[in-house]
């Protein structure tokens, strides 16, 4: 049972952590960490609740060990409003299409947005859409994800 | 849902990482993009003592081209696969197949050698590389041997990989200009693995079909090369092949079976149309051009 | 409800798409679900469980898992015996059989809790549970309802599997001959699959132990005041000294209405370690071990005369209840709303609940939806061999506005239902005839286009006869500030009541939204209500918020007219500016008058309480009808089988929408459900009860692109009767969505014959169809073994060990006539379809006649009857929840007395009696 020291930054901040080689990052993030936004929902890399963005790309941090993590920029959905308050744009079209009831699944589907339209490389609403097939919402069906994520592409929804 | 204890070591290079796998005597297991094993490793499915992370070790990464061979580096993630020019010119099929692999958030982790490792009968980039007659170069500290890809594959999950074994570069041979790619996967939601799926590629040649590497998964307990309508298609005119005529012959290798998601019956009856439609189309395309 | 009535005109807020005020929180993870509590000192929990569906415990050894350094205690039910518990059902009645809080010397499923394990984190309390080792006798499992008819009985006790029964099994040989002889007799007859609520968030609970007498309890929860009050019955212990936070919940759909064994299992093990403990459970035991729902089987038959107009109908119906069921049920809603909204002369029914050695039944959204999709099938099936067309008939059929009010056969009284008006709607959206023309093009090119119709009414807010649902209650406070705040019974797991509690509260009061917030998260503030359950939350909430803020507007007024010199009515308030109307116009702010109020209240008219504050209780109507019809169009591709949906329009009455935005995002929800309920959710089990689908890759929920763009309609709706005009809306689309999605695909599938209905609908299934093959076989199940012959000889009288209940063979000995002893006192316990219900009473005699009464509750019912040797006979007339007679027949046996009684449309409950001084 391995013991090893990570260093990484997480919304901004640098972190410094002694992890158990068996932690996963989810439980990291929400735990050592603090971020709680990370929300786990299957731990089995199904429904998408703990997408978080590591160096830059959307990932499942239930299926990353935090170990892995060592060196990396983390962005948690904690990390996206300003500090006044402002929501990120991804957060504005989702509560302004509705997107969320529940809001378990939010987080991860904030971050999957998040992280594409951050490319260089506008990707369209229906690139957007189709990277909602990895998250599942029990909740809204789907209804204003997608206007949300059409919005976002520039697309009418 | 948290996974047993075990050591985690993360070596820097090949020879490092095959030392840990020769001494820990089958106790070890490799970890990639773990897009597979952490979810076994936290239903407790897999048990390792030590989990030996590759993805430190720059030798495993990257594509090169040689001599009409792509290597491809194991540890290459499915979306930079996706994204890589040199495999979009040199194996299209390879890029197409990985866009169907899982979602996109888990093809920013999961790996190209990670998937072909494993031996999931259902997923498409063992099938395809069987498809193109790809070979693996496995490495351990008793050296270096390659192995078809279609003999890599017993069973599910079960492969000719030893424990001692680590898989250090994926041959892809490149096949010709006038070669015509088909993919095809049915599977009840997108990241799904497939009901039935369809990977191959055709070389025409003054309108004969002079090369044929097709590949059925979800069709049997591992990815099943499709050696007899191969067989059957080669020297046939693309104008006179009537691809309906070989469906049958299509699916004759396989060995389906019932699960939670379909059945056998289901998977024999869909693999027939999907090839039919595949061969047709891909034909066509052909034709046209 | 006459045709002068019109939709109520929107208001400030109510009625408006009012962005949510949770958003915001939510958005940027800052909301508190229970995983998210963190307490000082707290330890972690996890559980060992079954891996047997059945069997007796011969040992169990925790010896190694205590050792594993990090573990502070691993607990067995042996442990946990020092406290009294009596888990209750939702109803806070007793449950049919006992349930352990973990399991005593048996297990009755696979992922029955055996040991509680108590570490510093998780991962070391799972590794510890996997240390322990338990030895078991193993026996074969009842796994189907088909078993547990003929099997062994699940609970040894019973005398058979049946956990609840409604109705009779006695044929009316009236209504069988007008089945046997009308026109045209339509049957549909299947099973519906198990389905888990799943839930985002999965249960959990943090238990904070303060002090010897009072607990905190953090609880993913769909009320934490209900909650509470559960805990409180359970344990015996003063309400107010258990205190249930639930701030944000990530979904229920029925499966947290109550705690049930793994919940209370950590409180009580934080008493017995006087440390707080945490337990999240994770997704592969919520597949296993948390309560499910909908595993049913339903044989509908409806006579119809030639014209399509209904003559008789007959229903027989099981629910499978698992080992243990959240309160023993036969779903008598099932009857009550299958023809609920529909001209039918005579109708009967016989519906049963079955133990079986799977986990329990709990509710999931809609848990009556199946009336709905059993209706909506038969009636298109019928329609097409009646050659008539389906909307037609359901025009002959339904119920309209003017038809009202009027009582169902089974006693449903209706004023304002309109399902048919919905349709009405619904035609002018969707152009059936273009349809048809499309439909008959696309099939010559070989494409299968089908739509299908479904209509249905939805009870909510229910104020009568379950005794925990029955009034909302709102506590509402000027803040010294001018801000206002409320306590409202309510609680969202993403129905965003904290906003449309506060429209109506803005509305009410005519103060600003933004200085409203609504308080539901506390079980410590506000008064008593049962958070979300049953659809109640707009209707009996918001009629709460508006009754509690009329208070405080009068109040207001009063307070205002005296310090202004005026009368009330010459008050009014608007965005907190409180204004005298008339020739010279004033106005103070809601914050002065706050101020007065609270620091001055000699200011205030003679004899007015100091402060603004008020509490108030609503009671809604017995019930608010929301009613609905819809339509999708579905092409299947006759290759593959798939099916995809092209488009869904739904037209409802919802009365007074408070926020049209949060009445769609509930529609769309429970149609997604209902889709994957259709389409891909499945638990199943093979021969020896062992789950199959315990991973989120084999329990299938629907994906963003499984689920159409919805199309909404609300011009059919029109105010209800309750306080504000509103209709819940949470549970319908999971019920109409499964009827209107099957009867597109049978519509579609129509030139291949009738679909079979077998669930979830697969491609495998619906290819095997089109194909005309068998479907594959269902697993092998094991032979049941036949009921030993009963060898002891000497008691021939005993009849065989028998375990189908039959309510026509009598099951006990009638002992001779002798002198009987019927006077004096008694205690009962009845078995109705809300559980058992206890009660004492008194008997006396005089000739042959029989006087009693039976004491409940502080309640005393009276009645007369009549004897004979020791076989009694007597009528009771009782009005809640409806109407009824009872009838009651009993022998007496000494001291013991058994018998049942008859409940009119409810069926026939088993009467136990007992002699008390």
């Amino acid at each position: 049972m391995s013991q090893h020291q990570i260093n990484l930054t997480i919304n901004g901040r640098p972190h410094c952590s002694t992890v158990e080689g068996r932690l996963t990052l989810s439980d990291f993030l929400r735990g050592d960490a603090g971020y709680t936004g990370v929300h786990v929902g299957c731990e089995h890399g199904v429904c998408g609740a703990c997408t978080v963005i590591v160096d830059g790309n959307a990932v499942r941090s239930c299926l990353m060990l935090a170990v892995q993590a060592d060196g990396s920029k983390i962005t948690t959905v904690e990390g996206l409003a300003a500090d006044d308050g402002t929501l990120h744009p991804v957060q504005q079209a989702m509560k302004d299409e509705c997107a969320l009831q529940c809001g378990f699944c939010t987080p991860g589907i904030v971050m999957t947005l998040t992280a594409l339209t951050n490319c260089a490389n506008k990707p369209s609403g229906d690139t957007l859409v189709q990277a909602m097939s990895g998250h599942i919402c029990r909740c809204t069906g789907y209804q204003g994800i997608k206007r949300a994520a059409m919005k976002l592409g520039g697309d009418a929804a | 849902m948290k996974p047993a204890p075990f050591d985690y070591l993360a070596p820097s290079s090949i020879a490092e990482a095959c030392q840990l796998l020769s001494e820990a005597g089958g106790g070890a297991t490799i970890l990639a993009g773990g897009q597979t094993l952490m979810p076994l490793l936290a239903l407790r499915m897999s048990q390792p003592f030590i989990l030996i992370d590759i993805t430190r070790i720059a030798a495993l990464k990257g594509v090169t081209r040689n001599a009409g061979i792509t290597r491809i580096g194991p540890i290459l993630r499915q979306n930079e696969a996706i994204a890589d020019p040199t495999l979009a010119q040199a194996q299209p099929l390879i890029v197409t197949a990985t866009r169907h692999v899982g979602h996109h958030q888990t093809r920013n982790r999961g790996t190209i050698g990670g998937s072909i490792a494993l031996g999931e009968p259902a997923a498409e980039l063992p099938a395809t590389s069987v498809a193109l007659g790809a070979s693996l170069e496995l490495t351990s500290t008793r050296g270096t041997r390659r192995i078809a890809a279609e003999e890599f594959y017993f069973g599910p999950y079960a492969t000719a990989l030893e424990p001692d074994e680590l898989l250090t570069g994926i041959h892809v041979p490149e096949w010709q200009s006038g070669t015509v790619w088909m993919f095809r996967e049915i599977s009840q939601r997108p990241g799904d693995f497939g009901l039935v799926g369809l990977t191959g590629a055709l070389t025409v040649k003054d309108g004969r079909i002079e090369r044929a590497g097709i590949a059925w998964f979800g069709m049997g307990p591992t990815p099943i090369k499709a050696r007899q309508v191969e067989a059957a298609l080669l020297g046939q005119s693309i104008n006179t092949l009537d691809p309906r005529a070989l469906a049958e012959l299509a699916i004759a290798d396989t060995a389906p079976f019932d699960d939670h998601h379909a059945s056998a019956e289901y998977r024999r009856t869909v693999g027939k149309r999907v090839f039919a439609s595949a061969l047709s189309e891909t034909l066509n395309l052909r034709a046209a051009a | 409800m006459s045709a002068t009535e019109t939709p109520a005109a929107p208001g400030v807020y109510i009625g408006q798409r009012v962005p949510r005020k949770e958003d915001a929180r939510l958005l940027t993870g800052k909301g508190v679900y229970v995983d998210d509590v963190s307490v000082a000192g707290m330890l972690h929990v996890a559980f060992h469980r079954s891996p047997i569906a059945r069997g007796n415990i011969k040992s169990i050894d925790l010896s190694v898992a205590k050792q594993l350094p990090g573990v502070h205690a691993v607990l067995i039910a042996a442990d946990l015996a020092r406290y009294k518990v009596d888990m209750l059902s939702f109803f806070l009645a007793a449950p049919v059989v006992p349930v352990p809080v973990l399991a005593i010397d048996c297990v009755r499923y696979v992922g029955d809790p055996i040991a509680i394990i108590i570490a510093e984190d998780r991962y070391i309390a799972e590794d510890a549970a996997g240390l322990i080792t338990v030895v078991y006798d193993e026996e074969d499992p009842v796994v189907t309802m088909d078993e547990a008819k003929t099997g062994a009985l699940v609970h040894p006790q019973t005398d058979s599997n049946i956990a609840a029964a409604t109705g009779t099994e006695d044929p009316d040989e009236e209504l069988e001959a007008l089945l046997n002889n009308a026109p045209h007799l339509e049957t549909v007859e299947f099973k519906h699959q198990r389905i888990a609520q799943s839930p985002m968030e999965t249960r959990g609970v943090v238990s904070a132990p303060q002090g010897a007498e009072e607990l905190t309890i953090y609880l993913s929860c769909q009320g934490p005041q209900l909650n509470a009050r559960w805990f409180a019955q359970a344990f015996g212990m003063p309400q107010t000294s258990i205190r249930v936070i639930s701030k944000d919940v990530g979904g229920s759909f029925g499966l947290k209405g109550q705690p049930w064994r793994e919940e209370v299992a950590t409180v009580l093990a934080s008493m017995l370690l006087k440390r707080p403990l945490k337990w999240i459970e994770d997704r592969l035991e919520n597949l296993t071990s948390a309560c499910q729902a909908r595993e049913q089987e339903i044989k509908l038959r409806a006579a119809f005369d030639k014209e399509g107009n209904l003559i008789a109908s007959h229903a027989e119906y099981s629910i499978n209840n698992g080992a243990y069921p959240q309160g023993a049920d036969s779903n008598i809603a099932v009857m009550m709303f299958i023809w609920g909204a529909h001209k039918l002369p005579k109708f009967d029914f016989y519906s049963r609940g079955w133990f079986t050695n799977t986990v329990g039944l709990s509710a999931y959204r809609g848990p009556w939806a199946i009336e709905s999709l059993t209706r909506e099938v038969l009636l298109d099936r019928a329609a097409r061999k009646l050659g008539i067309d389906a909307v037609e008939l359901r025009k002959r059929t339904l119920l309209r506005r003017e038809d009202q009010p009027c009582t169902t056969n089974m006693g449903l009284e209706l004023e304002d239902i309109s399902p048919a008006e919905c349709l009405d709607v619904l035609l002018t959206k969707v152009d059936v005839t273009a349809f048809r023309i499309e439909q008959a093009e696309a099939r010559k090119q070989g494409r299968y286009l089908g739509l299908g119709i479904a209509t249905y009414i939805e009870p909510t807010a229910g104020s009568t006869g379950i005794a925990v649902l029955i009034s909302e209650s709102a506590h509402i406070r000027i803040e010294p500030t001018g801000k206002i705040s409320a306590v409202v019974s309510t609680h969202s797991q993403g129905h965003g009541t904290q906003t449309t509690m506060a429209q109506v509260v803005a509305e009410t009061l005519g103060v600003k939204f933004d200085d409203v917030s609504i308080h539901e998260d506390d079980s410590s503030r506000g008064g008593y209500g049962s958070g979300a359950y049953g659809s109640r939350q707009a209707v009996a909430g918001g009629g709460a918020c508006i009754g509690a803020a009329k208070l405080l507007v009068d109040k207001i007024k009063k307070a205002a007219a005296h310090l202004l010199n005026t009368t009330p009515e010459n008050i009014s308030m608007r965005e907190g500016i409180i204004t005298v109307s008339g020739d010279k116009p004033q106005s103070v702010t809601l914050r002065d008058l706050a101020d007065i109020a609270y620091g001055e209240p000699e200011r205030l008219p003679e004899g007015m309480e100091a402060g603004l504050e008020v509490q108030f209780r609503y009671r809604p109507p017995p019930i608010t009808m929301t009613s609905a019809a819809h339509a999708c169009i579905v092409e299947v591709d006759a290759d593959t089988g798939f099916v995809k949906i092209k488009r869904w329009v739904s037209s409802e009455d919802c009365g007074v929408m408070i926020n049209p935005s949060v009445v769609e995002g509930q529609i769309a929800g429970g149609l997604a459900q209902g889709i994957g309920s259709v389409l891909m959710e499945q638990v199943s089990f093979d021969a020896r009860g062992n789950p199959t689908a315990v991973t989120y890759k084999d329990y299938m929920l629907p994906t963003i692109f499984d689920v159409p763009t919805f199309e909404y309609n609300h011009d059919a709706s029109m105010p209800s009767k309750a306080d504000g005009g509103f209709r819940g809306v949470g549970e319908g689309g999971c019920i109409v969505g499964p009827p209107t999605l099957v009867n597109a695909i049978a519509d579609a599938l129509a030139p291949f014959g009738e679909i079979k209905l077998e669930f979830p609908m697969t491609p495998t299934r619906l290819l095997a169809h089109i194909e005309g093959r068998p479907e594959i076989a269902e697993h092998a199940k094991p032979v049941v073994a036949p009921v030993p012959e009963p060898t002891v000889a000497t008691t021939p009288t005993v009849a065989p060990v028998q375990n189908v209940f039959s309510p026509s063979a009598p099951q006990e000995q009638i002992a001779a006539p002798a002198a009987v002893q019927i006077d004096g006192n008694w205690k009962f316990v009845l078995s109705t379809p809300l559980g058992p219900q206890a009660f004492t009473g008194r008997m006396s005699t005089d000739g042959n006649n029989l006087t009693g009464v039976f004491i409940m509750n502080m309640d005393e019912a009276h009645f007369t009857g009549t004897f004979k040797g020791n076989h009694l006979v007597w009528d009771l007339k009782v009005t809640k929840p409806m109407k009824i007679t009872l009838k009651y027949e009993a022998h007496i046996d000494g001291d013991k007395l058994l018998g049942k009684c008859k409940m009119g449309i409810f069926g026939t409950a088993k009467l136990v009696g007992e002699r008390i001084p």
